[in-house]
């Protein structure tokens, strides 16, 4: 079963120096029907103008994954990181006991686009931890590549939860076949291009819930640039 | 020196109590290895709705000084107990730990 939800009917929000386009509840928007899906509880694709951001806050019991799409971010946390990241590299970061950070656009010229995304953790009240990792953006194509899993690896992030973030570029009429469990959920963005999962088609920015389906058949558009999560259903 | 005694959710930051907004009347003490809140406050939509994300909350109490930069100190909650007294109006929140921090001694 797959559940599309279009790119225009996403929520939004423009802070100004923030735009924001939360796919579940996040801060003032709540639709207590978009809450999450399986162990994910946010996915928000931002922006971020030069220079600005998000100043120090907490998080507990949460893995946080920041994917940078374009531009640069900084983040800083009370356990003594202090880190920039770009497009090919992927930070996460397990709240765990709890952690301060902040995140901020490192460029004070280039606009910050950025992915961040939220899961349950599979165990509570661990110690918090960091980390950033990065991938071989030449080797995205064609193929489902992992960059953050439960399975981690020299160029993939661990996370405490049994799910893997796979990103893929394919080029027009390109095919891949993801199999899973049908136990387990599937979340698929669209981040640019089309494409069709299954036969549904996706545009550009669209995402899709997708449940009880052991075979995945993705099809690209034209320059499709997707992400595709696999998960369990609880944590 | 103005105390905010403040609880919100951790996903997206709703604020479900805010003594800067609402009389709140409220203590913070040594509890085992924590701390516990106890706090006056009639039943409401929102805290049925802190109840419901007890597994989910971010409490603050902030430290507003006239010479210095505002103390902020985050209580981590993990699993509690978070409950309300309905005879008493008293919502009591227990915190395993806590993180006081300077938001300005970050570098961004």
């Amino acid at each position: 079963m797959i559940n599309v939800f279009p790119a225009a009917e996403r929520h939004s929000a423009d802070l100004g120096w923030l735009r924001s386009f939360p796919s579940y509840s996040f801060g003032d928007y709540y639709d207590p029907n978009r809450t999450g899906f399986g162990v994910m509880r946010v996915c928000n694709d931002d922006y971020l103008a030069p220079g600005r951001g998000f100043g120090a806050h907490p998080h507990s019991d949460m893995e946080i994954v920041s994917i940078v799409l374009n531009g640069r971010i900084r983040h800083e946390d009370s356990l003594g990181n202090n880190v920039v990241s770009s497009f090919g590299e992927v930070q996460r970061m397990s709240a765990g006991s709890g952690v301060i950070h902040t995140e901020f656009n490192a460029s004070d010229e280039e606009e910050l686009r950025l992915l961040q995304l939220w899961f349950m953790p599979k165990e509570r009240g661990t110690a918090p931890s960091y980390e950033a990792s990065s991938f071989d953006v030449g080797k995205l194509h064609n193929v489902l590549l992992p960059v953050v899993s439960a399975q981690a690896s020299e160029r993939v992030a661990w996370i405490g939860q049994d799910l893997t973030i796979y990103l893929s570029r394919l080029g027009q009429g390109e095919r891949i076949v993801h199999v899973t469990d049908p136990d387990r959920k599937l979340f698929l963005f669209a981040i640019e291009g089309s494409l069709r999962a299954n036969g549904v088609s996706l545009g550009e920015g669209d995402t899709a819930q997708i449940e009880r389906s052991g075979e995945l058949e993705l099809v690209a558009g034209p320059d499709a640039f997707l992400m595709l999560v696999d998960m369990p259903a609880q944590p | 020196m103005k105390q905010t005694f403040l609880v919100k959710h951790a996903v997206g930051g709703r604020a479900f109590l805010d003594s800067a907004k609402q009389n709140v009347a409220y203590t913070v003490d040594p509890f085992g290895d924590g701390w516990k809140f106890t706090a006056k406050v009639p039943w409401s939509d929102r805290v049925e709705e802190l109840l419901a994300h007890r597994t989910e909350l971010n409490v603050f109490v902030f430290k507003e000084f006239d010479d210095r930069p505002t103390l902020k100190t985050w209580y981590y909650v993990g699993e509690g107990p978070v409950e309300y007294d309905p005879d008493r109006s008293e919502l009591t929140i227990v915190a395993a730990s806590r993180i006081e921090y300077d938001p300005h001694q970050y570098s961004v």
